[in-house]
C-alpha cells in the first residue's frame, strides 16, 4: 500500500490527492475552530499545540534516534524564561526573542549530548533527569530570572517596537492563530529533517550506532544533534506556552512534567510525527479536561466517586486520573507497541482495503 | 486478532460517549440559579505537593454543614475541586474550565501562589469574587483588587508578632534567623527586622538557606557561634527537619521559632522524629482540640461527614477560609448578585468563626493581621501560648 518506488515519491509532502484533500480539510478546520467553540477551549487547544510542537521535538530524539531524555521540562524552561527575560530585559522583539531562546536551549541540548555519547538506557535517564532538575534550581536561585515567586509575561507584541511597529496578541483567541502557525511550521520542519540524510542518520544510530558508524555516520555530530533538534523544538514550545500562561515560576517545569511529556510520546507512537501529534493531543486533553471532570459526567462520574471513597484515599477522584494515565500507558505497551500511530495504520489499512 | 478489534471499538465507543457527556453545555452560566450557588476551589490533590490538598477539602467540609442546615436561602452550595498538581498551567486550565464551562459564582483557598498569580487578572476580568487565598502573597492585595479577598496574615505580620512574643515574653535577647531565599523567607525576616529596630535590637546571626539545601552543618554552626539563644525559622518543612536534626547533632539547643507553615504539629512531630517538641510557632486557626464551640462542631461534623480525613491544621484552615463567602451570601440576601455579595465582603467587620477578627472595606482586602503562638507538645499535641495577636507595627493599615 504505502509502497515509494522512488526517492522523489518518499519526499513529497503530500503523497495522493487524498491526502492532500483531507489535510486542506484539516487546515480549514484548525483555521476555523475558535469561531464556533468558547474561549475555554481555545485555551485548552493552545497547551495542546505547545505539546504537540515538544512532543514532536522529542520524538525525534526518543522515537527516531533511540536516546532517551527526562530532562525536557529544562528545555521548555529555559525557552519559556529565555523569550520573557530577552523581551523584558534587553528590549528584544517576540520573533527573535523566542528564535534566540530556542538557541539556547539547542546548546543546552548540544552539551547535555554529550555524555551521551558514552551513555546509554537508565544512565542517560539518568543524566538527563539531573539536567532537568538542575535548570530548575537554577533559575529558582537567580533573582534576575524572578526566583522561585516566577515571572510574568510581557505583552505578546508581534511587531518591532524599535521601528514604531506593534501588534500586541491579547485573547487566547489571537494567541491561537500564531501558535497554529508556528506549529504547522515545526511539524512540516521535523517531517522534513526525518526524510534527509540527517534524518536518516537518526535512524540508523536507534537501529545500531555501531553499525551506524561503520557505515559512515558520525556518531559524534548526529547524536548531539539529534539532542540539539529535540531541545531546539523544546525551546520554541517553551516560549509560546510562557505566553497561553501569562505567569509562570520554576516550579512548573519539574520532573512530573519531563515524565508526562515521554508518556505523551510513548502513547502517540514511537518515532513517527503523527504518533507525537496524537499523544500530545490525548493525554493533554486527558490531563486538562476529561479526567478533572469526571464527577461531573452523568451516571459514571457518580460511579467513579463512590468506586474511589471505597477503595482508594481520601484525595478522592484524582486517584482515577492518575490511574488512567498510568493504564493507558500500560495499555499500550502491551497491546499496541506502535501506540496511536498503530491504530491509525490498522484503520487506516481497513478502509482502504474495505469491504475485504 | 478478532478479541482485539473488539476491545478496541468497545473501548472507542466508551471514549466517545465520555467526550459527548462530558461535551454537554451547561445550563447557565451566571453562577448561580434558585437551587444552587457554584463555587471552586483549586489545590494540588497529587504530585509533590498533595499534603496541602488537605485546604480544599475542608472548604468541602463547611459547604457541607451549610448544604445540611438548608444552603442559603434555599439555594445549596455545589462545590468543584479542581487538582491543579502545583503547576499554574494547570491551575489556569481549571480556573477557566470551571468559569467559562461550569459557571462558577466565587472561588476560595486556592493554595499554590504561582498559581493564582497566573489566575488574579483572568478572575478579576470576569469579575468572579476570590475569597481567602490559601497563601500569603502580597501583589493579591497590594494595591487592592477589586474582587479578591484575602484572609491569611502576612507572614511580615506574624514574624514580627513572634519576635514580640520572643523579646517580651521568652526575655531572649540574642536572636538569630533562618529564612529561605525567596518571597516568603524574605517576608518573615523584614518582620523580625522591624520589630526588633523597635527595640534598638540588632540581630545575632542572619543566615539566608536555599530551600533546596539539603546539608546544613556550616549554617547550623554559625548559629551556633553566634550565639543565639532563640532562632527564627521561615523555611519549608524539610529544611526545618534538617535543621533540627543537625543542631541536635552538634549539641545546639535553641528556642526554634517558626510561621504557621509548620504548624502541622502531628506532621512534623513525625518526620523530624519528635524534635518538633518544643517548638513555637505562629497559626492562622484555632488548635484542632480547641474549646471553640465552632471548632467543635465542625470536628464532630468532620467525624460524621469525612471520616476518613485527619482533623488537623490544614483541613480546617480550609473551613475559615471559606467562611467569609459564605457570610457575605447570607448578608447578600435573597436577590443574589455579584454586586451584592461584594458589598456584604467590603462591610465584614470584626467578623470572627476558628480563625482571626476579619475585617475588609473597599480600600483594604488584606482581612487579617492576627496570629495564635502555639507550641508543640509532646506526640505533636498542641499547647497554646498566647492567643489572637495583631501586629501593631502592621505597615499596611497606616
Amino acid at each position: 500500500m504505502d509502497m515509494k518506488r522512488d526517492y522523489y515519491e518518499d519526499i513529497q509532502l503530500f503523497q495522493s490527492g487524498v491526502v492532500l484533500a483531507w489535510t486542506v480539510a484539516l487546515l480549514l478546520v484548525l483555521f476555523t475552530i475558535p469561531l464556533y467553540t468558547p474561549n475555554y477551549y481555545v485555551y485548552l487547544l493552545n497547551i495542546i499545540m505547545v505539546h504537540v510542537i515538544l512532543a514532536v521535538g522529542l520524538n525525534i530524539l526518543v522515537g527516531s534516534t533511540g536516546q532517551i531524555s527526562l530532562g525536557h521540562a529544562g528545555f521548555f524552561a529555559i525557552g519559556a524564561y529565555g523569550t520573557v527575560l530577552l523581551m523584558t530585559l534587553l528590549q528584544i522583539p517576540f520573533v527573535f526573542a523566542i528564535l534566540i531562546a530556542a538557541f539556547i536551549a539547542a546548546f543546552f541540548g548540544f552539551i547535555l549530548g554529550l555524555p551521551a555519547l558514552r551513555l546509554e538506557g537508565p544512565y542517560l535517564a539518568i543524566v538527563s533527569m539531573g539536567f532537568g532538575l538542575t535548570i530548575m534550581h537554577i533559575i529558582g536561585g537567580v533573582d534576575a530570572f524572578g526566583g522561585r515567586m516566577g515571572i510574568k509575561a510581557p505583552p505578546l507584541d508581534l511587531g518591532i517596537k524599535q521601528l514604531g511597529i506593534s501588534w500586541i496578541l491579547k485573547t487566547d483567541f489571537q494567541k491561537y492563530y500564531l501558535i497554529l502557525i508556528m506549529t504547522i511550521i515545526m511539524v512540516v520542519g521535523a517531517r522534513n529533517i526525518l526524510k534527509t540524510r540527517v534524518g536518516r542518520s537518526f535512524v540508523a544510530i536507534k537501529d545500531s550506532d555501531i553499525a551506524a558508524e561503520v557505515i559512515g555516520v558520525n556518531l559524534t555530530i548526529y547524536k548531539t544533534l539529534a539532542f540539539a533538534v529535540s531541545a531546539f523544538y523544546a525551546g520554541i514550545a517553551g516560549g509560546l506556552f510562557g505566553f497561553v500562561l501569562g505567569f509562570f515560576d520554576p516550579f512548573t517545569f519539574n520532573m512530573i512534567l519531563s515524565i508526562i511529556f515521554l508518556v505523551m510520546v510513548v502513547v502517540g507512537g514511537l518515532g513517527t510525527i503523527l504518533g507525537g501529534i496524537l499523544g500530545a493531543t490525548l493525554i493533554t486533553y486527558l490531563q486538562y479536561d476529561l479526567l478533572k471532570n469526571i464527577a461531573e459526567i452523568p451516571y459514571f462520574g457518580a460511579l467513579m466517586v463512590a468506586v474511589s471513597k471505597q477503595w482508594f484515599t481520601m484525595v478522592g477522584l484524582e486517584n482515577i486520573s492518575s490511574m488512567a494515565i498510568g493504564l493507558i500507558m500500560i495499555g499500550i505497551i502491551i497491546f499496541e507497541p506502535l501506540g496511536m500511530f498503530g491504530v491509525w495504520i490498522r484503520m487506516k489499512k481497513y478502509w482502504m482495503t474495505w469491504p475485504f | 486478532m478478532i478479541f482485539r478489534k473488539k476491545v478496541l471499538i468497545l473501548l472507542i465507543a466508551v471514549l466517545a460517549v465520555l467526550l459527548i457527556a462530558n461535551a454537554a453545555p451547561a445550563a447557565t452560566l451566571a453562577g448561580f440559579d434558585d437551587n444552587e450557588i457554584r463555587i471552586g476551589q483549586w489545590g494540588p490533590q497529587t504530585g509533590p505537593a498533595a499534603p496541602w490538598g488537605s485546604v480544599a477539602r475542608g472548604s468541602k467540609l463547611l459547604f457541607d454543614v451549610v448544604n445540611e442546615e438548608g444552603g442559603i436561602y434555599g439555594r445549596k452550595i455545589k462545590y468543584f475541586i479542581r487538582d491543579d498538581m502545583y503547576n499554574p498551567a494547570q491551575t489556569a486550565a481549571v480556573v477557566k474550565e470551571l468559569v467559562e464551562r461550569q459557571g462558577v459564582f466565587a472561588f476560595v483557598g486556592g493554595v499554590s501562589a504561582a498559581g493564582g498569580l497566573a489566575v488574579k487578572d483572568y478572575l478579576a476580568q470576569n469579575k468572579v469574587i476570590w475569597v481567602g487565598p490559601a497563601t500569603s502573597v502580597k501583589e493579591y492585595v497590594f494595591p487592592v483588587q477589586p474582587y479578591l479577598f484575602s484572609v491569611y496574615p502576612l507572614y511580615e505580620d506574624e514574624a514580627s508578632v513572634l519576635t514580640k512574643y520572643i523579646v517580651e515574653t521568652l526575655k531572649l535577647k540574642k536572636i538569630g534567623i533562618l529564612y529561605q531565599n525567596d518571597s516568603y523567607g524574605k517576608n518573615g525576616f523584614d518582620g523580625l527586622k522591624q520589630r526588633l529596630d523597635t527595640y534598638k535590637m540588632s540581630l545575632a546571626a542572619e543566615i539566608p538557606v536555599e530551600p533546596t539545601e539539603k546539608d546544613l552543618a556550616s549554617q547550623i554552626l554559625r548559629l551556633k557561634s553566634s550565639g543565639a539563644e532563640a532562632v527564627l525559622m521561615y523555611v519549608n518543612p524539610t529544611t526545618a527537619v534538617i535543621a533540627l536534626k543537625t543542631a541536635a547533632n552538634v549539641g545546639y539547643k535553641p528556642q526554634w521559632v517558626s510561621s504557621n507553615t509548620l504548624s502541622d504539629y502531628p506532621l512534623m512531630h513525625k518526620i523530624s522524629g519528635g524534635l518538633w517538641e518544643g517548638v513555637i510557632t505562629g497559626n492562622f486557626g484555632e488548635i484542632p482540640d480547641s474549646k471553640n464551640p465552632l471548632m467543635v462542631k465542625y470536628k464532630e461534623a468532620a467525624k460524621r461527614l469525612s471520616p476518613e480525613e485527619r482533623w488537623g491544621t490544614f483541613y480546617s484552615a480550609g473551613i475559615l477560609f471559606a467562611d467569609p463567602i459564605v457570610e457575605a451570601l447570607k448578608k447578600a440576601g435573597r436577590n443574589l448578585s455579584t454586586e451584592a455579595v461584594l458589598k456584604a465582603l467590603n462591610a465584614i467587620k470584626d467578623y470572627q468563626t476558628i480563625g482571626p477578627k476579619i475585617s475588609f472595606t473597599e480600600k483594604q482586602h488584606q482581612g487579617s493581621d492576627s496570629v495564635v503562638i502555639q507550641k508543640c507538645g509532646p506526640n505533636g499535641s498542641y499547647i497554646e501560648l498566647q492567643g489572637w495577636t495583631a501586629n501593631d507595627l502592621a505597615t499596611w493599615k497606616k
